[in-house]
């Protein structure tokens, strides 16, 4: 079983025996110190897509599903094909598939990614916790903040943005947390 | 036939969620002629609310309400067309088994806490579907019109601008509840959770220019006003005078009578839910106090709504409007904040009159609720 809050993306609950995807979820507070997900869902039997809202503590049957490792090979249009790392088997996955992981993905990256099957099935692809991106665009340190706690937007090279330590510069490689959205760690050895 | 609807409420703490349902339960009796059955955990804590209620009856008619002690051993019910669980109390087990096994399709809702925050809109009216095949629909209160809007009965502001224009009616009103204020001193309601700001807040009004009349409900705030007033108990009809400050203790008041407080004064420092919806109907300056959250989730949802609520204000008044709200919440020292909004007295007061009519142009949410209904059959 699965809680509400519990749900992510990549994860497959099973609602009146249909497998649904959760492609996106994003957690709020309501009131009074409970809060609800909402969830984007994609039904892998019809590919019907739907929103649907769950409290924090809703109980969900969840799918146990088959994970493998796997690199991104290429990305053409809308397609981003990984590759299964044991067998160099090819899987293709659409944007949509993977929206909640997408702001991280780019060309070149070498990550090795979670790929989540289901019936043999490539449905989703999860991050490692920690990737390492370099910075393509930010502005100059305003304050000269060594602190870290300072933060300024900065781009990454797919145009994703993010928040992160005033001292970063272009250029720099950063650590970044895949986990609830993705969130600056700090900057990287590369 | 008309569609039936049973409002289940389960009383966690203070009067917010029996406020709530009880008010929605009302109205929809009222205005949309449904039958509807209030299902209320806790009926001792609905007396206050309805003085005529018996709170050890198991079913009881109020104002064209049934109103049902929701027992903790079960015992099952006719299941109704509508059921509507107010802020995610838990149905019984086995009335949620009779929803799944029941011939006619049940419109289930969730009605949710009111927030000003943007997500709300993006969640309002979303189902929520269920591993049991039932279906659970979340509908939000709220400030736009993407929202279910917030409680307002269709005659509320005209009852509200008939007592403004009825200066004896007013007089009457208050003297029935003990109160007796100077003509010249400005009145203001406090209804608030404990704060630890609340003594700076009466320094300064104590020290200040303008008279003022403080009413004080019964309530958690009591313990603070009590220990600045140096005093065991303030007992109701009686007046305490600091300065330029009377302070005075009103009885908990229906909820009829306590819209009839907040319009009566200048000020209204409100909490909660129930009372802040209804101190932006009386359509005067408010203070709310927020109910408060774990990792701090209460603030952004109190700057949520002051961005909407400031926005056409001048940028001062804002600023000062903000300062006093930020202070009050954090509990620290309020005399600054309190001094800054006195300058532009006039701008809040235009302000809230003008809030309140830009609200009452949205559905009210038992409309909503009728409404979102009859799409759904």
């Amino acid at each position: 079983m699965k809680t509400g809050k519990e749900l992510k993306p990549g994860t497959v609950i099973k609602l009146e025996n249909d497998p649904w995807l959760v492609q996106k979820a994003e957690f709020t507070k309501s009131g009074r110190n409970s809060a609800i997900m909402k969830t984007k869902l994609k039904n892998l039997l019809t590919g019907y897509k739907t929103e649907i809202v769950y409290s924090a503590d809703d109980k969900l049957e969840d799918v146990i599903l088959d994970r493998k490792e796997a690199t991104l090979s290429f990305i053409s249009g809308d397609t981003y094909t990984f590759m299964d790392t044991s067998d160099y088997t090819m899987y293709e996955l659409n944007a949509e598939d993977i929206e909640a992981v997408l702001p991280f993905i780019e060309e070149g990256m070498t990550d090795v990614c979670e790929a989540i099957f289901f019936e043999e099935r490539l449905v989703s692809v999860e991050l490692p916790t920690t990737i390492v991106r370099q910075v393509d665009y930010t502005e100059g340190s305003a304050r000269g903040d060594t602190s870290g706690k300072v933060m300024k937007p900065a781009k990454l090279k797919n145009g994703t943005e993010l928040s992160v330590a005033d001292f970063v510069e272009i250029g720099d490689w950063i650590e970044i947390d895949t986990r609830e959205g993705g969130s600056y760690k700090g900057r990287a050895k590369v | 036939m008309k569609a039936s609807w049973d409002i289940f409420c389960s009383v966690v703490d203070n009067y917010g969620d029996i406020g709530v349902t009880w008010r929605l339960a009302r109205q929809l009796v009222a205005e949309h002629q449904v039958p509807v059955r209030l299902w209320v955990d806790d009926v001792q804590a609905f007396v206050p609310l309805c003085p005529e209620a018996d709170a050890s009856a198991a079913q009881q008619w109020q104002q064209g309400v049934e109103v049902r002690a929701w027992p903790k051993d079960w015992q099952p019910v006719e299941v109704a067309d509508v059921v509507i669980e107010a802020f995610a109390c838990t149905l019984p087990d086995s009335y949620r088994l009779a929803m799944k096994a029941r011939e006619t399709p049940v419109l289930w809702i969730n009605l949710e806490y009111l927030s000003a925050e943007d997500w709300v809109s993006g969640c309002h009216g979303l189902p929520s579907l269920r591993p049991d095949g039932l279906k659970r629909m979340f509908f939000f209160p709220g400030f736009d019109a993407g929202t279910g809007g917030l409680l307002r009965e269709a005659d509320l502001l005209a009852r509200r601008r008939a007592f403004e224009q009825d200066p004896q009616a007013r007089q009457a009103f208050l003297q029935g509840l003990g109160v007796f204020a100077a003509d010249n001193a400005r009145l203001i309601s406090l209804f608030a959770y404990e704060n630890s700001g609340l003594a700076s807040w009466l320094d300064a009004m104590a020290t200040g220019n303008t008279p003022t009349h403080l009413l004080v409900p019964q309530g958690r705030i009591m313990g603070d006003l009590l220990r600045w007033l140096e005093i065991d108990e303030l007992g109701l009809g009686r007046v305490e005078q600091r300065g330029s400050l009377t302070v005075q203790a009103l009885p908990f008041v229906r909820q009829q009578d306590y819209d009839r407080v907040l319009w009566s004064c200048d000020f209204n420092a409100v909490r909660g839910e129930d009372s802040f919806v209804r101190a932006q109907w009386a359509g005067r300056p408010l203070l709310w106090h927020i109910y408060e959250q774990e990792e701090d989730a209460h603030w952004v949802k109190l700057n949520a709504f002051l961005a909407l609520y400031v926005k056409a204000l001048s940028p001062a008044a804002a600023q000062a409007f903000t300062g006093l709200w930020h202070a009050w919440n954090a509990g620290s020292d309020m005399a600054q904040s309190w001094n800054g909004v006195q300058e532009h007295w006039q701008e809040l007061s235009e302000h809230a009159e003008q809030w309140c009519l830009e609200q009452s142009l949205q559905a009210d949410l038992a409309q909503a609720l009728v409404l979102f209904y009859r799409n759904w059959i």
